[in-house]
């Protein structure tokens, strides 16, 4: 059937020397009449495989694109023999993979490596397209299955297998798999950034500056070698060796500027930083087309505050209680959730889940596992029918599954952490699976997190992360998202603040182990500050940047206040009922 | 042809529009009447009647302010209308501005000595003064002008009650089913009410009237009721049958009037204190209702497992129906509070229900609270949870009456001119020994009030 909607295939292999003669012309670097041969065969026939991929090539080459991804999907939506499809499918999902976009890419992979299972580059491209929108086992998997097909040790698939396992916190294991990688293959400027990170996050500072000095002096101009090594400068406080470093601003691109800005901030240069910060935000707009995507955001909190109310949500059934308790960390980006779990690592008893839950992925089941005609939310009330009743406690099991995957169920473990950056829309599921779970919020200043945002190169849901409108108008969404939850469903929630925290952490963890029922002791309020403690692996890949506790980010607004009086003017409406309903204060700014 | 016709728009007589916007009014088109009131002054923006009726809307649309306003600029262009000062007197109240109430009210009997409607509106305006005397006095001659003026009646029984003379505020109080909000409280029927003499089995209807707090409070007496006619049958909401089916002597409960079936007389829950005779000295003692121990014991381990150790269980409920008459005088917000969330030895367990546990969402005080209204089904788990917290804090609602039957230790708050019930100047109630009372010092001023229910904790 699907050949009948491809009628002049048949006819396109008459052109085939022509085609040929245009690959030629690329080959040699003849690109504009690669291009002109192409266009041409394209106009007598528009699937014919060969010049469509020339051009493809040369639309790639001349950076269009837009017009590039259009010629690879098109490729990739040809009929033809398996490792035709697969060969197509696998560079459209290498081309979404330079882009970045690795989430795009995952349908493109997948469809690669059902045409050719066997194929050990189809399992490399799903485990990197995996790796990279966090599903990391499944990654692993798929990376372990490349290197199976192969039959030999890979350089480049060992390298990205170590990627990974460092972004499960498995950094013994990412060590000598680095190790191997780079003995095979030094050519990898990327292995070597890795294996440099692996080393910062095992403590061995010194090392991972050594392997990216050695880089750097072979590949001078690689600049996310040279951005490592500047992030490595600002990790140790050396801000004048970050400027030093990426520089000329001329020619740098947005993460760059955006370690310039957080070295300038350190050295106190506030105008300078904010310049640094807005620059890189601009770059992102106006050359990748970085814009605040809030429609699917506001429509998915309508949805759910509608349907998650007190009266429809009292009378679904509810998971009894699990081996351990998830304590959940909620709070906006860069609020703190990561200090306070690193710091509730050294309290016997806990384990740290980092982001590996997925509530996300277990409303997505939801539909499916109830049998509903209706999306999440609206299936959960499915729930009340027979067997769905059930339903909580499997899902409860699954979740459970995916900490014990991790190997986070521990016999000494009584609580698990969970700081998914999805927990704030999930509450509703949560509090079905886990009602009795402890729900922490950290909440900070929304000015400092204006600022600690728009410092860091994070990517944030619908692209919220493109300004401080887009940043403080999708800090309202997620405010009102807990606010309504709260008011509507029995939590067991306890606000924390970032200020109290960094200001006294044994108080403040003596508080929330009083209020979730530990009994362990707080550790010494100098161990705490230290947050150097040794901790078992996996550790969260966010534990790389453990640091000593300090204060010099908590009310760090007023500084920037004082010296630009207008810095927040455009989110202020946004921000100050928010400001109000937290108890905070915008405090006098003093130069 | 007029300018107006000569626009398009339909010339109205102003008659005519002065009706439609008072139907529009008395038939709570509020919206529309809103917009035909802004029409109508920006047409003629003194005309007195105009500006009157606007400030109504604008009053029972919220805009206290606006109303005051607009009902003193009409006040002022025509001072002889007595109308205008006897409505002006319930939209003070309402703006908690009880001195120019006062003032308006009795400018209105001045204007219109002979009018009932004025002389009941002043005696509302001195019921919130604590004036007594003066609100048994200025009703009573309502009642001299119209014999049969219910809401008059009734309000000389709330002042009698509330100043403690319950005999005669009892009697009064007969007057509180011929109310207009009381229709449907009653059955449709030609039996009598009963005069307190003995009954053969079943042949009595008790009627759970008024409230929920009502029904709570009054059914101590029900064993009282068994005791000259057994077996009453009781007919109350179905929220009250888990409860009252407790009450020793009760018969079969019904929650619709055709199921009372047959019987002789009937009497309603709120009438059996004039019948038997109760005064502040004699009140049948609390302790007449029981949480379910099961029940008692399952929310026990749930709050085990909710809550922190260590620290004084405080039940809370901030918040009334909204539709009750004086809610406005005794719900607060939950932030109001906050003297007592500053304690660092208590944990809070709301038991609101309703729409205003939404305000939980906004607090972000010291206490750790747990919001238990969403899971609370009926009063029997009320009951249970308050068994299993060290006190309550509450406003004057149903759940101060659980606490009371059952002998919880209860904070309640008050305002100025509470509700009867909870009488005057005294810190406890003979109805509830374990309830405390805290009172406003001024009227609609919470100030103070609840920095002392922190203090005493």
């Amino acid at each position: 059937m699907a050949e009948q909607a491809w009628p002049l295939q048949d006819h396109t292999v008459l052109l085939d020397d022509q085609a040929a003669a245009a690959t030629k012309y690329f080959n040699e670097k003849k690109y504009a009449e690669a291009e002109a041969l192409a266009l041409k065969i394209l106009d007598l026939a528009p699937n014919q495989r060969m010049a469509l991929r020339v051009l493809y090539e040369v639309r790639k080459a001349q950076n269009q694109v837009p017009a590039a991804l259009a010629l690879a999907r098109r490729l990739a939506a040809l009929p033809g023999g398996a490792p035709q499809r697969a060969a197509a499918h696998a560079q459209l999902a290498h081309y979404l993979v330079g882009l970045g976009r690795h989430a795009e890419a995952l349908p493109a992979a997948a469809a690669a490596l059902k045409a050719t299972p066997r194929d050990a580059t189809a399992q490399h491209v799903m485990g990197v397209v995996l790796t990279e929108t966090g599903d990391f086992l499944a990654g692993e998997r798929h990376y372990r299955q490349a290197l199976a097909r192969l039959g030999r040790e890979d350089g480049l698939v060992l390298a990205n297998l170590a990627w990974n396992l460092k972004q499960q916190g498995r950094l013994a294991e990412a060590k000598t798999l680095y190790d191997q990688a780079l003995a095979l293959r030094g050519d990898n400027p990327r292995g070597i950034g890795g294996a440099a990170q692996v080393a910062f996050a095992r403590g061995e500072r010194a090392r991972a500056e050594a392997l990216l000095d050695d880089a750097l002096r072979r590949w001078p101009e690689d600049r996310p070698l040279r951005l490592l090594r500047a992030l490595a400068d600002l990790a140790q406080d050396r801000a004048q060796a970050v400027l030093d470093r990426l520089s000329p601003v001329e020619r740098l691109i947005a993460p760059e500027f955006l370690a310039r800005g957080q070295a300038q901030d350190r050295l106190g240069q506030l105008r300078e930083a904010v310049t640094s910060f807005a620059t890189a935000r601009r770059i992102q707009r106006e050359r990748a087309g970085l814009t605040y995507q809030p429609a699917p955001l506001t429509a998915r909190a309508a949805a759910y505050q509608s349907y998650f109310t007190a009266d429809r949500v009292q009378p679904l059934p509810r998971a009894a209680a699990g081996p351990f308790t998830p304590v959940f960390l909620l709070g906006f980006a860069r609020a703190g959730t990561g200090l306070l779990e690193q710091l509730l690592a050294q309290v016997p008893g806990f384990a740290v889940g980092d982001a590996a839950g997925s509530f996300e992925g277990l409303a997505d089941a939801v539909p499916r596992l109830a049998a509903s005609e209706h999306p999440y939310p609206e299936a959960l009330d499915d729930l009340l029918v027979g067997d769905n009743q059930q339903l909580p406690e499997q899902l409860r099991q699954m979740y459970e599954e995916q900490r014990a995957r991790l190997g986070l169920l521990r016999p000494y473990i009584r609580f698990i952490t969970d700081r998914a950056v999805g927990n704030a829309w999930h509450l509703g599921l949560i509090n079905l699976l886990y009602p009795e779970a402890p729900i922490i919020h950290v909440l900070r200043h929304p000015y400092d997190l204006m600022l600690a945002n728009i410092a860091q190169d994070r990517k944030l849901e619908g692209n919220a992360h493109a300004g401080l409108p887009a940043l403080a108008h999708y800090y309202g969404l997620h405010a009102e998202m807990i606010r309504h939850y709260r008011g509507q469903l029995t939590l067991r929630y306890l606000p924390v603040r970032y200020e109290d925290l960094v200001a006294d952490p044994a108080a403040v963890l003596a508080e929330i182990l009083a209020f979730i029922g530990g009994t362990a002791p707080v550790p010494a309020a100098e161990i705490l500050r230290a947050n150097a403690g040794p901790l078992p692996e996996p550790q969260p890949a966010h534990f790389i940047f453990r640091e000593p506790v300090h204060t010099r980010a908590a009310g760090r607004y007023r500084a920037y206040l004082a010296a630009m009086p207008q810095l927040f003017a455009e989110v202020q409406a946004e921000l100050a009922p928010w400001i109000e309903r937290l108890g905070y204060t915008v405090e006098e700014a003093r130069a | 042809m007029s300018d107006a016709q000569a626009a398009g728009k339909q010339v109205v007589p102003l008659a005519v529009a002065l009706e439609k916007l008072s139907r529009l009014e008395q038939e709570n088109k509020l919206a529309e009447a809103d917009d035909l009131a802004n029409r109508m002054l920006e047409a003629m923006p003194k005309h007195p009647h105009i500006l009157h009726l606007a400030g109504i809307i604008a009053y029972r649309n919220g805009r206290i302010a606006q109303a005051v306003e607009r009902m003193e600029t009409a006040q002022a262009l025509a001072p002889d209308v007595a109308l205008y000062p006897r409505n002006m007197c319930e939209v003070y109240r309402g703006a908690g501005q009880l001195d120019d109430a006062l003032r308006a009210g009795r400018r209105a009997v001045e204007l219109a000595p002979n009018e009932a409607r004025a002389h009941f509106n002043l005696a509302l305006i001195h019921y919130e003064r604590l004036e007594l005397d003066e609100a048994v006095r200025v009703a009573e001659r309502a009642i001299e002008l119209d014999p049969e003026f219910a809401e008059a009646h009734f309000e000389k029984a709330e002042a009698q009650l509330l100043a403690g003379r319950m005999k005669d505020g009892w009697e009064s109080y007969e007057w509180r089913f011929r109310l207009k909000q009381a229709e449907g409280m009653l059955p449709k029927t030609d039996k009598p009410q009963w005069d307190g003499a003995p009954l053969p089995p079943g042949r009595l209807l008790i009627i759970g009237d008024q409230g929920f707090g009502d029904c709570i409070q009054f059914s101590r007496l029900i064993p009282w009721v068994a005791s000259l006619c057994p077996q009453p049958v009781l007919a109350c909401s179905g929220e009250l049958t888990p409860i009252l089916r407790q009450i020793p002597g009760v018969g079969r409960m019904v929650t619709r009037w055709e199921d009372t079936g047959d019987y002789d007389v009937y009497i309603p829950l709120s009438g059996l204190p004039r019948l038997a005779g109760i005064d502040t000295d004699n009140v049948p003692p609390a302790g007449y209702l029981t949480p379910d121990p099961a029940l008692v014991e399952q929310w026990g381990a749930r709050l085990n497992r909710l809550l922190p150790e260590g620290k004084k269980r405080i039940g809370l409920v901030w918040a009334g129906r909204p539709t009750h008459k004086n809610d406005k005088k005794r719900t607060l917000k939950l932030a109001q509070f906050a003297p007592l969330f500053a304690r660092d030895d208590v944990v809070i367990v709301t038991v609101q229900k309703g729409e205003q546990i939404a305000q939980v969402g906004d607090y972000y005080a010291h206490a750790p609270l747990i919001n238990l209204g969403p899971e609370i089904g009926d009063f029997l788990d009320t009951m249970a949870i308050l068994k299993n917290i060290d006190h309550l804090v509450t406003i004057d609602t149903s759940v101060v009456h659980l606490a009371g039957a059952i002998g919880v230790s209860a904070s309640l708050v008050l305002p100025y001119a509470p509700d009867w019930r909870w009488l005057l100047g005294r810190e406890d109630s003979p109805w509830y020994p374990s309830v405390r009372l805290y009172r406003q010092d001024k009227p609609y001023d919470w100030s103070g009030v609840i920095e002392r229910v922190a203090a005493a904790l």
